[in-house]
This record gives C-alpha cells, structure tokens and sequence, in this order.
C-alpha cells in the first residue's frame, strides 16, 4: 500500500469521526446544523486527532522505546480533547452555557466511540480473510466508519424529532446537577478504553461487542430516564407556582371587593348629603361636591382597575402569572406598583418563553429591591407594536445608581455575593439577535427597557 | 421658528386650545408658532412631511374610527424623533406612563376648565423651553441609530464609548447617564463617525473629545466620567507616533 492511501484512509476515519459527532452532538442539543462550524470543527477535529498521534509518538514512544501505543491510551487523550472542542464550538455556535454544551459533546463522543467499536468488531468478526490489502481496509475501515456516520445521523434526527433536548437541558437547571451529568457522561465515555487499558487481551468478539451495545443503550436509557424525572420535578415545581400564583390573584380580587364594598358605603352616605343639598337648591355646594368627588373613585379604585385591566391583556399565560405575583409582593412590600398594558399581549413572541420570564423577573426583582425605602414607586409598562414587544421598568430608588458601575459585571447595591442578576439578564437578552436593551434615568426613575422583536 | 400643531377631532376643544397657546407663547415670548389646527391626523401627517422639524404636538388621546393617538404619535416620531408630544385627553386615568417612556410624549391635558388647560399648557411650554436651551450648546452633529423601527437621534458630545461585546455583533452604547445594547457593527459606526472618533482597541470607539486621559503603560483610556476602555498595542503605537 503506498503512503499516500494510508494518510488518506486515516485522514477518511477522522474526517468521519468528527462528522459523526457533530451530528449527534447537534442531535442531542436539538439545533440545526451550522455549516460554517461542522466545516471548522471536521478541519480542526482532524488536525487534533493527527497532533495527538505525533505528540505521542514523541513523547510515549520516545520515551520507553515501545513501538505500538496503546490504542486505549490515545482514545482517552483523543476523544477528550475533541469533545472539549467540539464542546467550545457548539458554545459559540448556539450561545448555550458551555457545560451543557460540553456534556452534549461528551455523550455524544461516548456513543459515537461505541458504536464506532461495535461496527469494526462485528465488520471483523463476518467478513472473510482476504489477502488484499485495499480490500481489507476498505472493509475494515471505510464501511464502519461510514456506517458510524448513518448512524449518527439517524440518532440526530430522532433526537431531534422527539425533542430529546428539553429533557437533556432539565439536566442543568442546578449546577450540581449539571456537574453530576458532566461527569457520568465522561464515565460512560472512558469505559471502554478503560475496560481495554485493564485487559487488553481480552479478545473482541460478537459477544463482546453485544455487551458494548447493550452499554450504549443502558448508558443512554439511564440519561434519558434522569432527564425526564428532572422534567417532570420541574413541572410539578412550575405547577407550585402557578398555584401560589392564582392565590395571589384571588388576593388581589378579594382585596378590590371589599375596597368597593367600602366605596359603595361611602357614596351612599355622600349621596344623602347631595340630595338634601339637591333639596336646599344649593347649586354652587352640589359644583363644588362634583369637583371634589369626580376624582374620589380614581384615586380609591383607580390603580387596582388599571392593573387588573393590564393583567388581562397579557394572553401569555405564565407571564400573566409571574406579573401577578410581582404586583402581590409589591403591594406586600408597600410599594406602589403602576402596570399598563395597553393591547393584547401576544403569545409568540421572539424569545422563548423560559428566557423572557427570567429576564422580566429580574427587571421586576431589581426595580423591587432598588426603589426608593419611604415612598417605593415601580412603573411597569407592556406594549405590544407591530413589530415588537416593548417591556419597560422603571423604579425611584434613595440614592441615584452609578450608570458607569451598573455596567460592570457583579454591581450591587447590596454586599458581595449579589448583582448575577443584572449580568445574567444581560446573556439571556444578548442571546437573540435583534433585541436591544436600554438603560437610563429619566425624572428620578431609573428605567429598563427591552424590546423584543416579534418572530 | 418652531411649529405647533393642534390635531383633535372636536372643533371646540382644538379653537380652546389653540386660543390659550397663542396667549401664552405671547406672554412667554417663545420662539413658537404658528400655530396650526387640524382635524384629520393624515393630514397632519402630510403637513409635517412639508414643514420644519422638530415641532410640537397637541394630539387627541383618539380619533374614534381612524387611528389612535399613540399610532399616529409613533409616526409622528419616525420623522420628528426631537419634537415635542403632549396629549390631549378627555378623562385622567389614562395610561400615560406608556407614552411617556415609549414616545417621550411630554406631559397630557385634561380636557375640562379653561383655567386648569391654561395651567398644564404653561407648564408644558415652559419645559419645552428649559429642554430646547439644554439641547443649544451642542447644535452640532447627531448619530442616528435605528433599533427594530425605533430611530434615535443621539447628540455626538454626549456619546462617551461604543463598546462590541460577545460574538452576536452586539454593541453596548455609554452615553451620559445612559447604556444602549442593540444588535449593529463597531465598523459601522468608525466610518459613519469618522476623525471624531478613536478606534483605540479592535472592540472600543471612543469619542475623542471625551477622554480625559491615555493611559500608556496601564494600556487603558480614561474618560472624562472615570470609564476606562482599552488600548491595544496597535493603537498604542499609532497615538505614540502622533505625539
């Protein structure tokens, strides 16, 4: 065989290794696939994989004079530095947090090192002996690892079709979680090369290689069966809120009865006032009654209404929710909360759901705990136009926030270990293209705004 | 001279107003008028496309059947991003907030005795004069910025820095007292801005009549609010071969 097949029959392997693995990788994280990556991670994949061959052969060869490295050894140093890659690249590509994407790497490097293993052994185990060295290759080599790409490419679509990737990012609402996921994955990863590293004379056969198998689907089940426990944690935990968040709605409700029950005592008792005055023929007393109680139901009723009103705008349901509660506990926290929402809400909006109540909620919590101790003032203005959504918050706050210091990552108002919130409201918003966000003082109120393209 | 439009769909209410304007640019001695009233908003849409800008609006709340004063306020901004806006209502629970922050509408009026309009139009004009004398010292060049269909007329002396951050070509915007984050390229904004502004690193645009000082050997540039950008070694080199 002359050199120039060799390189290129490996150069074909690696070229389909990296394929692979960004198809499945993609796969598990539910995303399209992005040209101008896959073509950067196959280059870059390849020249890794060639570095880590050289670099080995330098050190490990030079070293102790072996000639032939331990193929358990390379795949370790491999496969983990191309999953740490291939990971970087999909952080970029897609802006998910970088161990979510590592983790979707690392699994995906464990099925395709597996399924990889189980092709070449079952290719060696059927085909028959040949003496051709080009034929031998090409069944050896080129058919598994082109059968490891279709299979990959099979896995990413059903991934894809069964949404596999809301349960995979349950996996890392908490840290410790997502750590936890991190490391079985790379367990499951090392497995094999590790199995081979302890007895490396174990000979590979079909049932061997059925017992990879069945790892892989073992493997995978045991992921999948965690995501969809965490899933289903976090819906029992949402519909919690949504509970408490209804209470917080009757609250309010209750509240409005019995302030117009109050009101109706009133007015009766002004109007009793008014007809014996209406009696007396006292014209200028009834103008100057009007004058006075034209206002009297807007300032006891007024705000109450107008937030009702702005509630019933928002269709989106668990925005609807996250608003009320807000108010409850503004109103808990004596600070007069003003909402105005003056068209319906729509329910598609140009950022997903998830993101746009988290960035809302730290715009609300942040107006909350800034505004002003005495006389707390929090201003909530929805507006939906016909290209955007535009969100505004706007609080009073005691003593005037630094505009240059806001910007810096981790100010607070409030001591060390505080101020995440306005830098992750800062990520979640720079995620979607075409949202713009401003921040500025206008009549001693601070003010947020966000606008929201409308998809 | 700056015009003043009056659009509301009662003849009598826009006669009333027109009426106390025309007093109280008088007794104020403004550089207001004339003072123009109209009953359709489209034509009060064609007549802005002619006349000077900015100008400023008394706009009805609603013109019941056409369109609503915050469309037609919103269109009105479109073309005039400096005038003034004040609304015209018939009841005081309106949502004012809304327009106030989206449109910067300047103030309402309550529809009712003359004494309380000829108050709150006072009032009105007078802040128009205060903002008008803040925005003369620096009549000189605005950068326009357009985010989705919002387009802002910035002053150029009070941009401090544009700053590129991440990789989804986002812009951070320091302005005095204000930050803006909106999707657009720092090359954009070197070639639009030109000579009066300093490329001083590959993701900083800073305006140079607003540093205070370069600081050389902490690599950094400090503006005249304390902010500091930095300075890469390419332009380090370019602004020491200057000196």
């Amino acid at each position: 065989m002359s050199l120039a097949f060799r390189i290129f029959t490996v150069c074909y392997t690696f070229l389909f290794t990296a394929l692979s693995l960004f198809y499945i990788t993609t796969g598990i994280l539910g995303k399209k696939v992005r040209w101008g990556y896959l073509a950067a991670f196959c280059g870059s994949a390849v020249l890794l994989q060639w570095l880590v061959i050289l670099g080995q052969i330098l050190f490990y060869v030079e070293e102790t004079g072996q000639d032939i490295i331990p193929l358990p050894f390379y795949d370790i140093v491999c496969y983990t530095l191309t999953a740490l890659v291939l990971g970087w690249m999909m952080y970029r590509a897609f802006c998910l947090p970088l161990l979510h994407t590592v983790t979707a790497s690392v699994l995906g490097t464990f099925i395709i090192l597996t399924a990889g293993s189980v092709m070449s052994q079952a290719v060696d185990a059927y085909s028959p002996l040949f003496d051709r060295q080009h034929f031998l290759a090409f069944v050896r080599l080129y058919i598994p690892y082109t059968l490891c790409f279709a299979v990959a490419w099979v896995a990413a679509f059903i991934l894809r079709r069964s949404e596999f990737h809301r349960y995979f990012s349950a996996l890392f609402r908490s840290r410790a979680r997502g750590i936890l996921t991190l490391l079985v994955s790379y367990i499951l990863m090392c497995t094999l090369p590790v199995l081979q590293l302890i007895s490396p004379d174990t000979a590979p056969d079909v049932g061997y290689a059925m017992f990879f198998f069945a790892l892989i689907v073992a493997g995978l089940f045991l992921i999948q069966f965690a995501a969809m426990y965490a899933a289903g944690q976090d819906k029992i935990k949402a519909q919690e809120e949504t509970i408490l968040q209804q209470q917080a709605h009757m609250a309010l409700l209750e509240e409005l009865q019995q302030e117009i029950r109050a009101f109706r005592h009133d007015f009766t008792n002004l109007f009793s006032g008014l007809t014996l005055q209406a009696q007396e023929g006292d014209l200028e007393g009834i103008q100057e009654f009007m004058r006075k109680t034209s206002s009297y139901f807007d300032e006891k009723l007024g705000s109450e209404i107008a937030q009702m009103d702005g509630l019933n705008n928002i269709q989106m349901y668990p925005l609807r929710s996250l608003l009320t509660s807000k108010l409850a506990k503004m109103r808990q926290m004596q600070i007069k909360a003003v909402l105005e929402v003056l068209y319906p809400v729509r329910t598609e909006q140009g950022m997903d759901m998830e993101d746009l109540l988290r960035a809302a909620g730290i715009l609300l919590d942040n107006a909350m705990e800034a505004a002003s101790r005495k006389e707390g003032l929090v201003r909530v203005v929805l507006l939906q136009e016909e290209k955007e959504l535009y969100l505004a918050v706007a609080n009073n706050y005691d003593t005037a926030p630094d505009m240059a210091a806001l910007n810096r990552k981790g100010y607070t108002t409030k001591g060390s270990g505080h101020g995440t919130g306005l830098s992750s409201y800062r990520r979640i918003v720079s995620r979607y293209r075409g949202c713009a966000m401003r921040t500025y003082l206008k009549e001693n109120m601070l003010v947020q705004e966000l606008h929201i393209p409308v998809r | 001279m700056i015009p003043v439009y009056i659009c509301d769909d009662e003849q009598s209410v826009r006669q009333k107003i027109a009426k106390i304007l025309s007093e109280q640019i008088m007794i104020l001695d403004q550089d207001l008028g004339p003072v123009c009233t109209l009953e359709d908003p489209q034509e009060l849409l064609l007549q802005q496309k002619e006349n000077a800008v900015p100008a400023v609006y008394f706009l009805d709340i609603d013109f019941p059947g056409k369109i609503s004063g915050l469309e037609l306020a919103q269109k009105l901004r479109q073309y005039d991003p400096r005038g003034f806006i004040v609304f015209i209502t018939g009841h005081g629970d309106l949502a004012f907030e809304t327009f106030r922050l989206r449109l910067e509408a300047l103030d309402y009026i309550v529809k009712g005795d003359t004494a309380s309009m000829t108050v709150r139009i006072q009032k009105c004009l007078e802040s128009i004069q205060e903002r008008m004398q803040a925005q003369r010292p620096g009549q000189g060049n605005y950068c326009t910025i357009k985010i989705l269909d919002t387009v802002r007329h910035i002053p150029v002396e009070s941009i401090l820095y544009f700053e590129a951050i991440g990789y989804r070509h986002t812009l951070q915007l320091h302005l005095d007292g204000e930050l803006l984050e909106f999707n657009s390229s720092l090359d954009h904004f070197a070639e639009k801005l030109g000579e009066d502004f300093w490329r001083c690193h590959r993701s900083f645009l800073v305006n140079r009549s607003r540093i205070r000082a370069v600081h050389l050997k902490e690599q950094a540039v400090e503006l005249d609010n304390g902010e500091t950008c930095l300075l890469s070694r390419k332009a380090k080199s370019e602004y020491q071969a200057q000196c």
